[in-house]
C-alpha cells in the first residue's frame, strides 16, 4: 500500500542502507507531497531513525538515491532542518539556551560570518514559539529532558526550513507540551512546510498525523493516514502483537476517538 | 626587586604557549578529544624528523610542514580506526599514536649519522635557555629570543583561527550531525582544529616538550570547566590559569632550582586539585537560583 504523489517534495528511489554489510533497510521506494505532517511509525529497531539519516545523508546509502525538492541533497541543505535525538549530545556543553537555539541560523550565515541582531530575535520568537521564553538565559545543563526537546525544536524553527525531520522528538515530553507541539507543526504545515517525524505512539500518530509511513526493515506502507491506518497493514508493520493491535483497532473503528477527552 | 627582563621573557612565553594550547584544548575537551591532543603531539615525530632530515635545520618550515602533516595522519588515522575498523577511540588513539612515534624513533636512528635530534630532545623541552638563544638577523640585529617570536606567532594564529571559526566551532563541537545536515563542513572544521593543534605542539616543543604541552592543552581547561558553565568565562578562565601558572611555575622553579616547564604543569595540577576540592563542598547559594518551571500552555 505505496501512494505515489505527482511533483513530490521528498523522492526516495529504491534506498537500501547497510551497517557492516548487514541491511537495516530493504528496497524503500517513496514520495511524499509538500505542505503535509508526516509521520514515520514501525517497532523498534525497525529502521526508522536510519530512514531519517540517509535522506539527510548523515548514512552513505549501499544502494538507491534521495532528492529533495527536486534536487540533490547538497544543493537544497538550507531548506532542510533536522531535530536529531535528544540523547545524541552531551548536555553539559556550555552553552545557554539561546546559543543553542541560535545555532539553527549559522546555516544561513555562511562561513567567518556573525550572528547579529537578525538573527538573536529570530531565535527569541522560536523560542517562544515552544513556549521556552522564561529560559532564555538558562545554561542547557540545568533542562529537564522535555525542555531540552523543546530547544532542540526551537532550534529547527530558528532555521526557517521548508522541510523538517525529527527523530522522536516527543520522547520524554509530557501531554500537554506533546498536544502544544502537535499543533505548532500543524500550523507550520498550514503554512506549506513539511514536517517528517519518527513517532511511536499510534493512538496520537491517528489524531495529528496526515500522512504516515508503516516502516519495518522494508517499507510497509506509505499514503493518507485514512488509507493506511488499518488492521492488516498494522499487523504488518508491528507482526503479531495482538494484544495491541485489537486494542487500536478497536480505536480506529470509533470514529470520534480522542486520547485527550475524558 | 629590580625588573628581571629574563624572567619576564620566561614567564610571558610560558603564558602565549599556556593560552594558546589551553583556548585550543577547550575545544578539544568539548569535544571528547583532548587525549587526541596526546596523541598528535607524539605522532608529529616522524614528520619533525624527515622535515629536518630535508632541510637539515631543526628550526626550518620543512618541520612544521612535516609535523603538521603527520598530525593530520594521525587525527585521520584514529578516525578511521574508530568508524570503518570498529576500534574503540580509546585503543585507536593508543594505536596511532604508538605506531607513528615508533616510527619516529626508527627514522632518528636510521638517519642519525646526518641529524643532530634525538627523542629527548622532542620530548623535554627547556624554556629556561629561550634568552641565550636570540634571532639575529644576517646585518647582526638582534632580535630577541625566537623562542618568543614563535610563541608569539603562534598566539596569533590560534586566536585568529578561534575568532574566525568560532561559531564553526562551538556548532560541531556541540552537535556534529546537526552542522553537517545544514551545511556546514564539520569535518574540515575538525581537520583544520587539528593541524592547528599540531603547529601548536611543534612550535612549543623546544620550550615545555611533547609531553608537558599535553598537559598545557588538558588541565587548564578541564580545571575551569569545573567553575563555569558557559564558553566565554571557560576561555577567559582558562587564559587566567595560563598566565598565573606560568609566574608561579617560574618563581618555584627558580626556588627549588628546578624544571620551569615541570614546576608550570605541577603548578597547573595542584590547581585542579583544588578545584576539585572546593568544587564538590560548594554551597548550594553559590550555585545560583533557577526560575519556577512555567508550564507550557495548550
Amino acid at each position: 500500500m505505496i501512494t505515489q504523489v505527482e511533483n513530490p517534495i521528498l523522492e526516495i528511489h529504491d534506498l537500501t542502507v547497510s551497517y557492516d554489510q548487514n541491511p537495516v533497510l530493504w528496497n524503500v521506494d517513496l514520495s511524499l507531497p509538500g505542505g503535509k505532517l508526516v509521520g514515520i511509525l514501525g517497532p523498534n529497531g525497525a529502521g526508522k531513525s536510519t530512514l531519517i539519516k540517509a535522506i539527510m545523508g548523515l548514512i552513505a546509502p549501499t544502494s538507491g538515491y534521495v532528492k529533495v525538492f527536486d534536487k540533490p541533497l547538497n544543493e537544497v541543505r538550507s531548506r532542510i532542518s533536522y531535530v536529531p535525538q535528544r540523547e545524541s549530545v552531551d548536555w553539559n556543553f556550555p552553552a545557554s539556551v539561546l546559543d543553542v537555539v541560535m545555532m539553527g541560523t549559522y546555516g544561513k550565515l555562511g562561513l567567518f560570518r556573525r550572528p547579529g541582531k537578525k538573527e538573536k530575535d529570530i531565535a527569541l520568537k522560536s523560542l517562544e514559539q515552544v513556549g521556552m521564553s522564561g529560559f532564555v538565559k538558562r545554561q542547557i545543563s540545568e533542562l529537564s529532558g522535555g525542555q531540552q526537546q523543546r530547544v532542540f525544536i526551537a532550534r529547527a524553527l530558528a532555521q526557517e526550513a521548508d522541510l523538517y525531520l525529527m527523530d522522536e522528538p516527543f520522547a520524554g515530553v509530557d501531554m500537554s507540551t506533546e498536544t502544544a507541539i502537535f499543533q505548532l507543526l500543524q500550523e507550520m504545515t498550514a503554512a506549506g512546510k513539511t514536517v517528517i517525524v519518527v513517532h511511536h505512539d499510534i493512538h496520537s500518530a491517528m489524531n495529528f498525523f496526515d500522512w504516515l509511513i508503516m516502516l519495518n526493515l522494508h517499507l510497509v506502507a506509505s499514503g493518507p493516514k485514512e488509507l493506511v491506518m488499518n488492521e492488516e497493514l498494522l499487523r504488518k508493520t508491528y507482526g503479531g502483537k495482538l494484544n495491541l493491535l485489537t486494542r487500536v483497532t478497536d480505536m480506529i473503528r470509533q470514529k470520534d476517538f480522542n486520547p485527550l477527552k475524558s | 626587586m629590580t625588573f628581571d627582563s629574563n624572567a619576564f621573557l620566561i614567564i610571558f612565553t610560558g603564558s602565549l604557549i599556556a593560552i594558546s594550547c589551553g583556548f585550543l584544548g577547550v575545544f578539544m575537551m568539548l569535544r571528547k578529544m583532548s587525549m587526541t591532543g596526546d596523541a598528535i603531539s607524539h605522532a608529529v615525530l616522524p614528520g619533525i624528523v624527515i622535515g629536518y632530515f630535508v632541510s637539515g635545520s631543526q628550526r626550518s618550515l620543512e618541520v612544521i610542514i612535516g609535523a603538521g602533516f603527520l598530525g593530520i595522519l594521525a587525527t585521520l588515522m584514529i578516525d578511521w580506526l574508530r568508524k570503518k575498523a570498529r576500534v574503540q577511540l580509546d585503543a585507536s588513539i593508543g594505536i596511532t599514536f604508538t605506531l607513528l612515534f615508533a616510527i619516529g624513533i626508527i627514522l632518528i636512528n636510521l638517519l642519525a649519522y646526518k641529524v643532530d635530534l634525538d627523542q629527548e630532545c622532542v620530548l623535554y623541552g627547556e624554556i629556561a635557555y629561550l634568552p641565550i638563544d636570540s634571532w639575529i638577523t644576517k646585518s647582526g640585529l638582534n632580535l630577541g629570543p625566537r623562542i618568543t617570536w614563535l610563541a608569539g606567532l603562534n598566539f596569533f594564529f590560534v586566536i585568529g583561527f578561534i575568532y574566525l571559526l568560532f561559531k564553526e566551532l562551538v556548532l560541531t563541537s556541540f552537535d556534529e550531525n546537526f552542522s553537517s545536515v545544514m551545511g556546514i563542513p564539520s569535518k574540515g572544521v575538525n581537520l583544520a582544529l587539528m593541524s592547528i593543534v599540531s603547529y601548536t605542539t611543534v612550535s612549543s616543543f623546544e620550550s615545555v616538550g611533547a609531553i608537558l604541552v599535553v598537559a598545557l592543552l588538558v588541565v587548564p581547561p578541564a580545571t575551569a570547566f569545573l567553575w563555569t558553565k558557559s564558553l566565554m568565562p571557560l576561555l577567559k578562565l582558562t587564559a587566567a590559569m595560563g598566565i598565573s601558572i606560568s609566574v608561579l611555575g617560574y618563581y618555584l622553579a627558580y626556588w627549588i632550582d628546578s624544571s620551569i616547564a615541570g614546576m608550570m604543569v605541577t603548578v597547573a595540577g595542584v590547581f585542579f586539585g583544588i578545584s576539585v576540592l572546593i568544587h564538590g563542598k560548594k554551597p548550594a547559594w553559590f550555585r545560583g537560583t533557577s526560575p519556577a518551571n512555567q508550564p507550557f500552555g495548550v
